[in-house]
């Protein structure tokens, strides 16, 4: 005990120098500012800051650089709740509950709730990662291919208890999405799939550019038709805190998503992203009511926004302690390590503590400061929302053409996004939910990917996937939730072809 | 006899993902397909292709027996208009560079909201001109072309 | 008459002259910013290579140079448009291996890599490490191809994708070798990494990331796929001295204009770049990511990127790895 005592006193020693202090301001920030518009990932960010970082010391270039990366996280939230634009592929969940909130004039307390949770998350995760970063890594590694599979197979029935409405429409949308992540080139043989001779899409389409095209392009074509003049029709936002009510119903939603996010986190396969789905379909099931989802539960931000800052914040433990980058922003940062001369690995705790340990206390002064710009923020997003929308959706329109040409420089997701604003706009039209559906093209290349190469590596038995306990134990998990989702549905379909006749 | 439609929505639902189904389908047939313990690129799109075909098939089988709603009918206006602009900055961003681009965004999309007004517009216009290269080119530092020329 | 002859007179002379003058100006190379175009997303070892460069030659020439990440499709993408870019100058092309290997893996590309190019230099060169997990039982190159012979099919390596160079120094080793170890391709380095140090899979070519690793014992590096030893750990082995005499993979980052561009430019940025790479900084950050610095003629590039070409020409025949 007095061993993590020590190296706490000696990491936040190093976090809260001065210039340490401003490096996570600055990083919190920018990357608060990146998340709010949308497209602009992280990515770009932390690209161009890059060389700012050669010439920084090694721990604030890191703390900067987390900064940013875990300030985007709730920043993107921001544009998920009031104009239904996902920042980035993990804030979809947030549009579902969020979105509809700010519509009934609470964007104020989806905002707080979101802000809050994920401080909470942070904290607790940064505990996490302070005790047991290395076995928990070790956890980890347990995870082969056959777990992964199994996992995802989990994350799939599980997409389809996001559906509120026809079971049979939001399985249809589920292997809508596994097809459309399918395309571009496979993995295991390099085969391109589906790309029409366009070269371009040889890496696939890009989430954001799904995300963006079914969620934000067509809500403002919706809009458009309602003759909305402003977004929140009813708006008496001034209130931004959350009802004694709302704190209630959200705090056991938070810890549960922290949790889950947590866990999630440290799989080096990029559990993060899944934590939020994971997190909406665990509060949607414990619900009391949860006919309630989908139209503005807080449960369904609370949950879901931590999960996703818990996961943000494990998903350092692969990086620190065995140097494996669990998605594109990681790598970088392990880049910039190495220029630094860090070798990042098991070595780097026992070789540069400071390091390890001061990036840990930066992130607990990362959140806070975090918490305490977003939450007067909310009051300005709020007067933001108050803007005619004949001026606002242009505005939006270019954020999000900008931010997804930015991605790639290619025009050619620009146009997609486009394509995706008609499909959403067809399927809102049709009583069809966009969620399940980006939800099945995360996890659908994942799936194949993860599925193929188990019986690659087993040579073709495919006992394996139950003759190991930890993939046995969520593929049972998922024939049971499977079963709990048709029964209910096929009782609900019987009554009523019974009322029929 | 006339064949009663109860549900449009589920009717024309269905019929897509028959569509994309049979596209799967079909597509991923040229593709090797190995074993099903040593799959090919082919072997995961054909079955989900053989599925999706299989559940557009019971949607639109529904649509003829369970009432559904009515489909609203599309408004055209503001789903062209904004697509449209949508599109058009996708061509003009790479030739003829960000701030064309922009105009013909903004001007387009502006087009389809009821309370179009045209002074209104020109300056938004210029606003997120100078927004968008104050804070995406100069600040970001990310390279677009600007300029037309 | 004669003031029209004398006024033909000075021109004949005047525009020798002038064209001498305004070819003096045209020494004025660079006037305005340079872009380089990487064709990965920002962040992997090429981006980070062109950006020192890119750096320390927007000092020098007080010019900007502008870094373009064109990822996709392998590389190919961003290639073919600096292939496609004005032969002037001022756009130039920082690749990898891929370069040369992409030149037979895809069937169908938009330019021609030998002929759409005027190579520049090559930046540095770069071992890459065959690494095993510290449970097989093989202490050198030599004991791994006898336990590999002994155990057809049942050992597997881990690469960062069909048809990158991790995949195919891998496909030389078992050609070579005539041993048959199952290929198990991963998304990117990280994944395959993971798997790795799980011992998911038993081995991997990979760059000097795992440098940690092997110095904490989880795995065990058996020797440098270069010719020579590296600098940066000149204890181990290289493949060839130990088990595989002739093997050599090199994993090197170059620097090429499109094909037309004049040779004064092409020579103008050879030498600033050689000089820059020859800094003691510039050095020094190669040597973390483990490379080493080369900053040969544009000549000599040439004559190393035709080999390199036909070298894995042949490989990817023989791993059957395709595109499209």
């Amino acid at each position: 005990m007095t061993d993590i005592f020590n190296n706490l006193s000696l990491g936040f020693s190093v976090a809260l120098t001065m210039m340490n202090l401003f490096y996570a301001l600055v990083g919190a920030l920018l990357g608060t500012l990146i998340g709010v518009l949308p497209g602009i990932g992280p990515l770009a960010t932390i690209a161009m800051l890059l060389p700012f970082t050669f010439n920084l010391p090694a721990v604030s270039a890191l703390i900067m650089l987390a900064g940013i990366y875990y300030g985007a996280q709730y920043g993107g939230s921001t544009t998920s709740i009031l104009v239904n634009l996902p920042g980035e592929a993990a804030s979809v969940i947030t549009c579902l509950d969020g979105y509809a909130m700010a519509r009934q004039g609470r964007a104020g307390p989806a905002l707080a709730v979101s802000a809050l949770g994920s401080f909470f998350a942070g904290c607790s995760a940064t505990v996490l990662i302070a005790l047991f970063a290395p076995p928990l890594s070790e956890l980890a590694l347990q995870f082969s291919a056959v777990e992964y599979f199994s996992l995802m197979a989990l994350g799939l029935v599980a997409a389809v208890v996001l559906a509120h409405g026809s079971l049979l429409k939001a399985i249809a949308m589920v292997f809508l999405g596994l097809f459309l992540g399918l395309v571009g080139a496979d993995v295991n043989s390099g085969l391109l799939r589906f790309t029409f001779g366009i070269y371009e899409l040889s890496d696939g389409i890009g989430v954001v550019v799904i995300a963006m095209g079914l969620f934000g392009f067509s809500e403002i074509i919706n809009n458009l038709e309602r003759r909305e003049t402003r977004v929140v029709l009813h708006a008496k936002v001034q209130k931004w805190m959350p009802s004694r009510d709302d704190f209630r119903a959200s705090w056991k939603a938070v810890l549960r998503g922290t949790t889950l996010g947590s866990f999630l986190g440290i799989l080096p396969g990029g559990g993060a992203m899944i934590s939020s789905f994971a997190s909406y379909t665990l509060e949607k099931r414990l619900a009391v009511d949860p006919s309630r989802f989908g139209k503005g539960a807080i449960e369904g931000v609370a949950g879901p926004e931590s999960a996703n800052n818990a996961g943000a914040q494990t998903s350092f433990i692969p990086l620190l302690t065995l140097g494996i980058p669990p998605n594109a922003v990681m790598a970088l940062m392990l880049g910039a390590m190495m220029i630094q001369g860090i070798a990042p690995g098991p070595q780097v705790m026992v070789e540069r503590p400071e390091l390890f340990w001061g990036v840990i206390a930066s992130m607990w002064v990362g959140n806070l400061m975090l918490v305490v710009l977003n939450l007067p923020l909310i009051g300005i997003w709020i007067h933001l929302l108050s803007v005619p929308y004949r001026l606002l959706y242009p505005a939006i329109l270019m954020f999000c053409c900008i931010g997804v040409y930015s991605l790639n420089h290619m025009a050619l997701d620009v146009a997609l996004t486009a394509v995706f604003g008609l499909l959403g706009y067809v399927f809102i039209r049709l009583d069809c939910e966009p969620a399940p559906l980006l939800l099945g093209f995360i996890l659908g290349p994942l799936m194949e990917e993860n599925l193929r190469r188990a019986l690659l590596l087993s040579r073709g038995d495919p006992t394996v996937f139950f003759a190991r306990p930890i993939s046995l134990g969520m593929i049972l998990l998922s024939g049971l939730l499977l079963l709990l989702i048709i029964i209910p549905a096929a009782r609900r379909k019987r009554e009523e072809v019974y009322r029929k006749e | 006899m006339p064949i009663k439609i109860r549900s449009p929505k589920d009717l024309y639902a269905g019929l897509l993902f028959l569509f994309f189904g049979v596209l799967a389908m079909g597509m991923a047939r040229n593709y090797p397909m190995g074993s099903a313990v040593r799959m090919g690129p082919g072997y995961f799109p054909s079955i989900l292709g053989g599925c999706l075909t299989v559940l557009g098939m019971a949607i639109t089988a529904r649509s003829l027996w369970l009432v559904g709603g009515k489909i609203k009918p599309p408004v055209m206006r503001p789903l062209l208009l904004v697509l449209g602009a949508v599109f058009a900055f996708s061509f003009l961003i790479e030739a003829q560079g960000l701030l064309m681009a922009l105009l013909a965004l903004i001007a387009v999309s502006s087009l389809a909201s009821w309370e179009f007004q045209f002074r209104e517009v020109i300056f938004l216009y210029l606003l997120l001109a100078a927004l968008s290269v104050g804070v995406f080119f100069y600040f970001l530092g990310l390279p677009f072309k600007v300029w037309p020329i | 008459m004669k003031w029209i002859c004398l006024l033909a007179r000075l021109v004949l002379v005047a525009v020798p002259l002038l064209s001498y003058v305004c070819s003096a100006f045209a020494q004025s190379y660079p006037n305005k910013p340079i872009r380089c175009i990487v064709p990965y997303p920002p962040g992997g070892v090429v981006d980070f290579h062109a950006r020192i460069i890119g750096q320390k030659l927007s000092e020098s020439w007080g010019q900007q140079v502008v870094i373009d990440n064109r990822g996709g499709a392998g590389a190919t993408l961003g290639t073919a448009l600096a292939a496609k870019a004005a032969p002037d100058g001022y756009t130039f092309l920082v690749v990898s291996p891929s370069h040369a290997i992409n030149a037979t893996l895809y069937k169908k590309l938009t330019f021609n890599t030998e002929k759409d190019f005027a190579p520049v230099t090559q930046l540095t060169s770069a071992p890459l490490i065959l690494v095993v997990h510290s449970s097989v039982p093989a202490k050198s190159t030599k004991e791994l191809i006898a336990l590999a012979k002994s155990k057809p099919g049942q050992l597997n390596y881990a690469s960062s994708g069909s048809g990158t160079s991790t995949h195919l120094a891998a496909v030389l080793f078992t050609t070579m070798a005539g041993v048959d170890i199952v290929h198990i391709p991963y998304k990117g380095g990280g994944p395959a990494t993971a798997d790795l140090l799980a011992g998911h899979v038993q081995m991997n070519f990979a760059g000097i990331t795992l440098l940690s690793h092997i110095k904490s014992g989880k795995l065990r590096a058996l020797g440098v796929t270069t010719a020579k030893r590296s600098m940066a750990i000149p204890d181990l082995p290289t493949i060839a001295e130990s088990g595989l005499p002739g093997y050599e993979v090199d994993a090197w980052y170059g620097a090429y204009f499109p094909a037309e561009t004049p040779r004064e430019i092409v020579s103008k940025l050879n030498k600033e770049i050689v000089k820059i790479l020859h800094m003691a900084d510039v050095k020094a950050h190669f040597a973390s990511q483990g490379a080493e610095i080369v900053g040969n003629t544009p000549e000599e590039f040439a004559v190393f990127t035709k080999a390199e070409i036909d070298k894995w020409a042949k490989v990817v025949k023989d791993s059957g790895a395709r595109v499209d």
